[in-house]
Formats: structure tokens, sequence, C-alpha cells
């Protein structure tokens, strides 16, 4: 009885879900590569607020406006991975904290550079409509002190889950149709020295 | 009786011919002093009229009327007149050259204005130009005075800007006007190009459509 009731419940399930995945079309090839492209270009944007941040050259206002940006690249309960080489376990913050923290990094000179920026997991379309995909990027941090020596340095691989909506607005009477990208949780994947 | 009658009608005839001839001279030789006086009050009142800006002829106007005065002798017996005559060709002349002067200054003036009018629909050019130089900045200072620069071309700081990724009715998230310019900003790269531009009756750009190169 339990089977059956199971079978009936998942074939239930699949069609609604079938249904709700049918209502919007496939994506063209042409447009995937629009939205591929965008989440992609979303991730190298924080790379580099990332290191106009971390940057003690930025103005304080600079600084701050930046964070303001960066933080609209996130889902709201985004959390971003901090490691170091000195600890073995990886703390986690929010955005904001995260970013803030970044600013105020305790050395008188920073450098941080992202490279490798790729999809590891490609968008795929989810039964709600929305695209998830993970990209992962390369992090080479530099700290210097006053002296101008480097003090510290790591390498970091990072693995950003990305969220991309399909939404509608009205703009002068006219509606626009946009995708929304949201970066997710920004998971450390591993630390080295280089 | 018929020769009495012959004299009659030749003595009739001179008489007419007399007569008539008489007038004609009258009107086109010499004026009578009726005549005459009543040209001088009419000539008088209308340069009056001219030199006191009481007139509403046009200068064109005041011009041909001084030159039909002039036609009548005026220097033997009415001498002010000719004076008159000549204090209103130099007022009529001065106004008609004061009059071009300011019709030249005007046509400069639109001519200069619809050039810059020219300009101004032609944000495009601007625009793109001022997108470089904010990506291009070599230090925030001069990044900030290009974007204040291009803000003067939109309505608001808050102007909508729309990116469109294809042809496929597919945009980015909305921004505006003073997010996307410190976008060029931060990232130093301009990856669109100017599509749409809608202006309000100020020819401020109240909306703006980029798309992707």
């Amino acid at each position: 009885m339990k089977k059956v009731l199971f079978a009936i419940a998942f074939a239930f399930f699949a069609l609604t879900g079938y249904q709700a995945f049918a209502q919007e079309p496939e994506l063209s090839p042409e447009r995937k590569q629009a939205i591929d492209s965008l989440a992609l270009e979303k991730v190298r944007d924080l790379s580099k607020y990332i290191k106009l941040i971390g940057s003690k050259n930025t103005p304080w206002s600079e600084a701050n406006r930046v964070i303001d940006r960066a933080e609209e690249l996130f889902a709201p309960d985004a959390e971003i991975g901090v490691s170091s080489l000195a600890k073995k376990n990886i703390e986690y913050f929010k955005v904001r904290p995260y970013l803030e923290r970044l600013m105020r990094l305790n050395y008188d000179r920073v450098e941080i550079d992202w490279y490798k920026i790729q999809y590891v997991s490609d968008l795929q379309r989810q039964p709600d409509g929305t695209y998830v995909g993970v990209i992962t990027i390369f992090q080479t941090f530099k700290g210097y002190d006053a002296e101008g020596r480097l003090v510290y340095q790591d390498t970091t691989k990072k693995d950003i889950t990305v969220y991309v909506k399909r939404k509608e607005t009205q703009i002068g009477g006219r509606l626009i149709g946009f995708w929304d990208v949201l970066l997710g949780d920004m998971r450390v994947k591993e630390t080295t020295i280089k | 009786m018929l020769k009495q009658f012959k004299s009659i009608i030749i003595l009739a005839m001179i008489a007419l011919v007399t007569i008539c001839g008489a007038s004609s001279c009258k009107s086109s030789k010499k004026l009578s002093k009726k005549e005459y006086k009543m040209l001088v009050a009419q000539a008088t009142k209308d340069l009056d009229a001219i030199l006191n800006d009481e007139t509403e002829w046009t200068l064109e106007e005041q011009l041909e009327r001084i030159e039909e005065i002039k036609k009548i002798d005026f220097s033997k017996k009415n001498p002010e007149i000719v004076e008159k005559i000549e204090l209103a060709e130099i007022k009529v002349s001065k106004a008609i050259a004061e009059r071009d002067r300011l019709a030249e200054l005007k046509r400069i003036e639109e001519e200069q204005r619809l050039r810059e009018l020219e300009e101004q629909n032609k944000p495009k050019t601007g625009l793109a130009e001022l997108f470089d130089l904010i990506a291009n900045a070599t230090d925030v200072n001069t990044a900030n005075k290009y974007i204040r620069e291009a803000l003067d071309l939109f309505e608001s700081p808050d102007a909508v800007v729309l990116i469109r990724l294809n042809n496929f009715g597919d945009y980015d998230r909305p921004t505006t006007a003073v997010n996307y310019l410190n976008y060029l900003k931060d990232q130093k790269k301009v990856t669109v190009g100017v599509d749409n531009v809608k202006f309000n009756a100020e020819n401020k750009i109240t909306e703006l459509e980029l798309i992707k190169k």
C-alpha cells in the first residue's frame, strides 16, 4: 500500500513539476550563452570590487560605496568563507561584515587578485525556472607591512554558487524582462601557500 | 445768321480751351497758397511723428515718406522743414542700421542655438566618449569629474539605465545613471554601446538603453 501511495505521489509531483517546467520553453543557445556570460561577468565585477575594497589606496568614501555595490551582487543570506594558512577552520561571514572586515585588514598594503574564473557547474534550470550554477575562482592574497615587506600570502580556491532568475518590471510603460543574477555562498575549497 | 453761329461756336471753344488750360497749369506748375500751406502742415506733422517715434509706419515707409516730402522745395519759405527732413533721414537710417545689426545678431545667436541643440541631440557620441573617459581615468578624482559631466546630461542621477544583452528581449538588472557611471569607474571597462536615448522637454536624458557589445 505504501509503495502504491509513494508511486502516486511521485507521479503527481513528477507531472506537476514537469508542467511547471514546461511552462517556460528552453532557452535558445544564444540566449543561454547571454546569461552564462552575464553571471560570469558578475563574478568578474565582484573581483574588481574586492580588489578596490581591500586596497589601502581606495579612499574611505569610495570603499564604502563599493561595498554597497558589491553587497547588491549577493543573495540576502549569502555567506563568504575566509581561510588562513594559520588556521585550520574556515570562518563564514555574511557579505557585509566580510567586506567591511576586508576594508580594515591590518596590513599597510593589500593586493588581491582573482584568476581562472570559470564555470565548474554550468547553469542548470531548476523546476522554479531559476538557473543555478557554480563558478570557481582562484584568489591570491598578499599583505605587506609598513616597510613594504610581504608578510602574508596565500592562494585560495573558492566556489561561488550563482542564481539567475528571469524577472519583469515596468519601465516607462514598457514591460522589461531581465535576468537577475545573484551570487550565493562563496565556499573555500582549498588554501595553499604561493 | 450761320456766320454768327459759327463765331459763337469758335468763341465758346476758345473759352473752353482757356479755362481747361488754366486749371491744368495750376495743378502741375504752381501750388496755390492754400495747397502749399496744407503740404507744410502735413510734412511737419509727418516729420514730427517720425522724429518723436509717434508713427506706426515701418522704417521703410518712413523713409519713403521722407523722400516724398523732399520732392517739394521747402527751403525758401520753410527751412525748418528741410532741417527736420535731414534729422529724420539720419534718425531713420540709424534705426534701419541698428535693426539690421540686431537682426544679424539674432540670426547668429539662432544659428548658435541650433548648433548647440544639434550637439545636444547627439548625446550618443558624447555619452560614449564620457563612458570611455570615466573607464580610463587615471584616478578617482578625474573619473568623478567626468561622472559629474555625464550626469549633467541626465534628468536626474536616478534616470533609468537599461542594459540589453541581445535582441531577444533579455536585459540585465535595470540600474540608474549614477550607479552605472560609477560602475564604469570601478570596473575600468566599457562593454556596451549606446542603443537608445529618451529625452524630456529640457533635452535631458530620462532613459538610457545600452546594448552589450
